[in-house]
């Protein structure tokens, strides 16, 4: 479905991504593993548009997108629920959630996809009016993911979407991410918490300072040393 | 006591006025970052326009306001589209690339006016411009109270479209957080010119509204833009409501030191210019931040 080939990706003259090349099957969650800085955040931002790779190309069913401005991505089905929420923060948590349906392909269909994101998260539903910068932290995770899911993605991907969760919510947001994959989207996943994203994902890969290191099964590379030392040893306790 | 419903009642016909000339500047910040220096010729193009549209067509300015919005709206688009790469948004702060295009863009306008309309003082003089009304036991000149009418349209107009539209909606995402925008699909190239579209028409229609109130020249505009700057640092960026709340203390500081001290009207500009001075030092954020802090040590 996404087919990522020898991406650079810079800030300016600094380079983050060097050579980076994965690729998604239909219907997979594939989660990205690394330590802080290690680029991950800025993978998602290169396939969702927000960054521009130097070099390399992006397949998106059959398509090249390299290089497309983020609506036109949206419009392709490529949604990104970003780090740290990026909420319109002085707009209702109705206003955030129908925005998110901003594209021409997520609109017709905005009523009936906000009834199923009030499903998922009935908090929301008693919050519509409160202006979403007010919102707790978990409340405005929550919020983040619902717009997200309003524009209808056909892949998600997701930075950091447990951050800041209480570990009942954390629980809740990945049982979440089980039933949006039944429903036949695509997942690329981000998450701090490696335990659970390998335990939820089917594949993973590794970046080291913006380059892959290692990938493979899920369940594998949660019993490869490599990864528990580094990645797994702090997160288990 | 009549002096107080006087300088009140100045102090809001003033407001609405101001509100409509800052929000132009505000809107174009918001969602590109910039800050829009050809602001005054594009108003004292509205004026000019407002002027011919009076002259030759003996369109009345009031109505004229109708045709010189849409067309300004039409010509900051176009504006926009030619020069619009140079001013994309690069980070936060506005690029010198960008002021230093759009001041030029100001002294083309300029210029252009100098050979259309010559260098002369023009005024436009209707049956009304001379008569008064009495509100409160005061009396009020009939252009002020019909450009406090169409600034109060104006503005709600602007709201109903920022909390009612998709567009608006838009509009108010790019300025919120323009990432998150863009994620959610909203193309940015057309918001910027629908942006850039609306500030040049609520420039247009307060030089419109200008016009009928005082004479004007080729350099008209320039203490209105200073006025302009003023008010967005009061009252930020964000809202409609803040723009006004801006524009209602510099109207009302303005007309108080005005009638209540000796400043003459002269030194006006120079009001305006302390307040910025002011506000810059005091409330770097604006008067909705000074607000919410006091929101916050109320609830405390
Ligand atoms: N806007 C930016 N400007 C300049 N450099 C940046 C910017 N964003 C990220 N970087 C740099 O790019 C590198 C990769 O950052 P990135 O945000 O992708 O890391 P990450 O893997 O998501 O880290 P984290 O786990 O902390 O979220 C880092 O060295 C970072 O300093
Ligand atoms: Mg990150």
């Amino acid at each position: 479905m996404l087919e990522v080939t020898g991406i650079d990706a810079f800030y300016g003259k600094v380079q983050a991504l060097w050579d980076v090349t994965f690729r998604v099957a239909k219907g997979e969650i594939v989660t990205i593993i690394g330590a802080n800085g290690a680029g991950k955040s800025t993978t998602l931002k290169t396939i969702s548009g927000l960054l521009k790779p130097r070099k390399g190309q992006i397949v998106f069913e059959g398509a090249d997108v390299t290089g497309l401005a983020p609506n036109r991505l949206v419009e392709l089905g490529i949604v990104l629920i970003p780090e740290a929420r990026q909420l319109w923060p002085a707009m209702s948590v109705l206003e955030n959630l129908e925005m998110g349906a901003y594209a021409r392909t997520a609109r017709p269909a905005r009523a009936q996809t906000l009834q199923s994101v009030f499903a998922m998260f009935p908090l929301l539903k008693q919050r519509v009016r409160q202006r979403a910068g007010t919102l707790s932290g978990g409340e405005q995770q929550m919020c983040a993911i619902g717009r997200g899911l309003m524009a209808r993605p056909r892949l998600l991907l997701l930075d950091e979407p447990a951050l800041g969760l209480a570990p009942l919510l954390v629980r809740e947001v990945f049982e979440s991410l089980k039933s949006i994959r039944e429903q036949g989207v695509t997942i690329v996943l981000v998450e701090q918490n490696v335990r659970h994203a390998l335990a939820l994902a089917d594949r993973a890969f590794v970046l080291e300072t913006g380059r892959v290191t290692l990938s493979g099964q899920a369940s594998d590379l949660a019993h490869d040393p490599r990864i528990r030392d580094g990645y797994l040893g702090l997160a288990a306790v | 006591m009549q002096q107080l419903v006087s300088v009140t009642l100045s102090a809001l016909l003033a407001a609405g006025l101001y509100a409509t000339m800052a929000y132009g500047l505000a809107v174009i910040y918001g969602v590109m970052r910039i800050i829009n220096l050809a602001h005054a010729g594009f108003m004292m193009l509205g004026a000019y326009v407002t002027f011919t549209l009076f002259s030759r067509f003996s369109l009345d300015p009031f109505i004229g306001l109708v045709v010189v919005g849409p067309l300004f709206f039409f010509f900051g688009v176009v504006l926009y589209r030619a020069v619009g790469k140079s001013m994309a948004r690069s980070g936060a702060t506005p690029s010198i690339e960008s002021l230093l295009l759009l001041f030029g863009v100001w002294l083309v306008l300029q210029n252009l006016a100098y050979v259309i309309w010559t260098g002369d003082t023009q005024s436009i003089l209707t049956s009304y411009t001379m008569k008064s009304i009495e509100i409160f036991g005061v009396h009020v000149g009939v252009p002020s109270v019909f450009v406090f009418l169409a600034s109060a349209a104006s503005l709600i107009f602007l709201n109903v479209l920022l909390k009612r539209t998709y567009l608006g909606k838009a509009i108010r995402a790019v300025t919120q957080n323009r990432d998150a925008a863009l994620l959610s699909g909203v193309d940015a190239d057309r918001i910027s010119a629908t942006a850039f579209g609306l500030g040049t028409a609520f420039a247009g229609i307060a030089g419109g509204m200008l016009s009928t109130l005082m004479a004007f020249t080729p350099d008209f505009g320039r203490s209105f833009l200073l006025k302009a700057f003023c008010i967005i640092v009061l009252g930020g960026m964000e809202s409609v409501t803040g723009v006004a709340l801006g524009a209602l203390v510099l109207a009302v500081l303005e007309n108080v030191l005005g009638a209540y001290t000796p400043v003459p009207t002269s030194l006006q500009d120079a009001v305006s210019f302390a307040l910025l001075f002011v506000a810059l030092v005091a409330f770097p954020q604006g008067l909705p931040a000074l607000f919410a802090r006091f929101e916050r040590k109320a609830i405390r």
